[in-house]
């Protein structure tokens, strides 16, 4: 601990050298950081739909497959559910903007016995359900937006052929932000009618909300059972194995990007071993004077490895907290993704991370510092003594 | 030579020593059957052309290099038998460096150099604090403790460096020709300081040099030539007190 003071004037010596080095180190472990991030809000995520009993019907085949209108009510009916609502992804532009948010056809009369823990104001359900072009948001995105009651909000079809004018007239509050807006199916369907498009009736996904969770599995049984010989055979799961497929979807693309991330990682070690070696080298003469006037082989060694871990920490503090920042923009332009705020998911991740920045310096240093402790003070000091 | 170099063990002992060094598959004879005592408080000067083995020779009395046969005897250790740590320890205890490029830390300031090896010790902070400010007392240099290296001159730098030699008041101090790269007039002063350390501290001092009137400032003038002592002249003593 004695040595501190030097190993950080070393740290300090070359200012454009170390900066460039905890920015590089820096940046590769901001991106490392956004990753685990996301894959520990998909990881959260899916706990957290264990907790609300729901189910989701979609077709065998997938989101490409139809879920007929008709299977609503059968769902509904089923033992053991105690709503059902249909759900369809729209995606449409607002204004110019291509991906704005989430947007849902569903149905005003059961979609918050689904969602029983979503909250709304009654008067406002009360509208939604008599204004058929009405629609209703979650409080951040209201507010994220400026939107008051009464704001018309135009929607552009991409998918389906056909746009929507809507009418703000219900917020409702949930408890983590879904930055979605939910409409009424049946206005969506009247409009692909009149267009003549096939994608009518079509319920795009079931939500069931059951009893309890101990019926969950026999109510997938039966619901799957009943619609095995149709035309349109369903799959159903629960909301938790539903958030964790979409996480797995993900997680081949975030594997690849992880390991992308990782190869970045290795390279910019090597770098940064390059600049640490760089630096041993120009103070091979100081070095062997350390030696000469009695520093150990384990204190050398001590002295390099602290400055590269203090480098790489610096790169580390810079990194996470550059990286946590990225997750809450990133939360905040895009909460159905990034459904949590990076203090939301704080957990030992964080540390794995420290302990990434720690490793890092440990690996870009140890070789630099092997060679520096090992320097023959005879030929470090060039001269003889 | 002063009172206690007559009267006590010798404090370096080297008994038929030889130095080879391989390059190239060539062996290279530096030093060749040497023998050599120096008593406790003496300084020595060693001379002799470039190769001659008088570098090599301080090396091994520093505990820097190993005989490859024969024996080195510091302060009653036999240095070719002891590991690398145990050598560093006792560098770190029995000897004072001073280098001819001076080489101090230059992110350290003056005061930070000289307590450099004092880190080294069980001393406190207090205690390494006091060590410090009266190794540079002894330099003339208090004033400039908080310099830099850079903010020094080359004189002072070397003050410095001895300041950094004597702070943990070793035994042997060796010098590699601490003048060799000073003006006439700072290099007279950088040996007024090292008769002082002989003189008033009984430090024994091995010091190389190619500079005879630096030579005539120590107590004897050891002549190297091709690995082998070839005169061992004691001066009047007039040169170290001068």
């Amino acid at each position: 601990m004695r040595h501190w003071k030097y190993i950080w004037r070393n740290v300090t010596r070359n200012k454009v050298r170390t900066i460039l080095t905890v920015l590089s180190v820096g940046f590769s472990l901001a991106l490392l950081t956004v990753l685990l991030g996301f894959m520990v809000m998909q990881g959260i995520w899916s706990t957290e739909a264990k907790k609300y009993n729901r189910l989701v019907v979609m077709n065998s085949m997938g989101f490409a497959g139809r879920v007929p209108i008709s299977y609503v009510e059968e769902v509904r009916q089923t033992k053991g559910v105690k709503s059902a609502v249909q759900y369809a992804w729209y995606g449409g532009e607002y204004k110019v903007e291509k991906y704005p948010f989430a947007q849902f056809g569903t149905d005003p009369l059961h979609v918050f016995e689904v969602w029983d823990e979503f909250k709304i104001d009654p008067q406002q359900l009360k509208n939604w359900q008599a204004n058929r072009q009405g629609c209703v948001v979650d409080r951040r995105l209201a507010e994220k937006r400026g939107w008051k009651i009464g704001e018309r909000i135009p929607l552009k079809g991409t998918y389906f052929p056909y746009n929507l004018d809507l009418e703000l007239v219900g917020i409702f509050d949930t408890p983590q932000a879904i930055d979605s807006l939910w409409f009424h199916w049946d206005y969506l369907n009247e409009g692909l009618k009149q267009s003549s498009s096939r994608a009518t009736e079509h319920a795009g996904t079931i939500f069931a909300k059951t009893e309890s969770v101990a019926v969950l599995p026999a109510v997938i049984k039966s619901i799957d059972e009943r619609y095995a010989s149709s035309d349109n055979p369903t799959r159903s799961q629960t909301e938790a194995a539903f958030a964790q497929m979409f996480a797995d979807m993900l997680g081949g693309m975030q594997t690849k990007i992880l390991f992308l991330g990782l190869a970045v990682f290795f390279a910019l070690t090597l770098v940064s071993a390059n600049a640490m070696a760089m630096a041993m080298r120009e103070r091979t003469t100081e070095i062997a004077v350390l030696k000469a006037i009695g520093f150990s082989r384990a204190r050398v060694l001590g002295i390099v490895l602290g400055e590269s871990c203090a480098i790489s920490m610096l790169g580390g503090v810079f990194g996470i907290g550059l990286g946590c920042v990225f997750l809450n923009l990133l939360h905040d332009l895009s909460p159905q993704f990034f459904q949590f705020t990076f203090q939301e998911v704080l957990g030992p991740w964080i540390a794995y991370m420290t302990l990434i920045a720690v490793g890092l310096g440990l690996v870009s240093g140890i070789v630099p510092a092997i060679l520096a402790a090992q320097l023959s003070v005879v030929n470090g000091l060039r001269r003889l003594v | 030579m002063n009172d206690q170099a007559k009267s006590s063990e010798p404090i370096v002992v080297i008994h038929d020593v030889y130095k080879e060094f391989y390059r190239d598959k060539i062996t290279i004879p530096v030093l060749m059957g040497l023998n050599l005592r120096v008593q406790p408080g003496e300084f020595l000067a060693f001379m002799g052309p470039s190769g001659s083995g008088k570098s090599t020779l301080l090396n091994m009395v520093a505990g820097l290099d190993k005989p490859t046969s024969g024996r080195v005897t510091v302060c009653g250790t036999d240095l070719g038998q002891s590991s690398e740590g145990e050598l560093a320890k006792w560098r770190s205890r029995h000897v004072g460096f001073i280098f001819q490029l001076y080489n101090l830390i230059p992110v350290l300031t003056a005061f930070e150099n000289v307590e450099l090896p004092l880190t080294l010790t069980q001393l406190s902070r207090r205690e390494r604090d006091e060590h410090v400010r009266a190794a540079l007392e002894v330099v003339g240099l208090t004033d400039r403790m908080d310099h830099y290296p850079r903010q020094l001159s080359g004189g002072q730098e070397q003050r410095v460096s001895i300041a950094r030699a004597i702070a943990t008041d070793p035994t042997l101090i060796v010098a590699d020709e601490p003048t060799g790269d000073l003006d006439a007039k700072s290099g007279a002063e950088i040996l007024d300081l090292l008769v002082r350390l002989n003189e008033e501290f009984d430090k024994t001092i091995m010091m190389v040099t190619h500079d005879p009137h630096a030579a005539e400032r120590a107590q004897r003038i050891l002549h190297l030539e091709k690995g082998v002592l070839v005169d061992d002249i004691p001066t009047t003593g007039t040169g170290a007190r001068r």
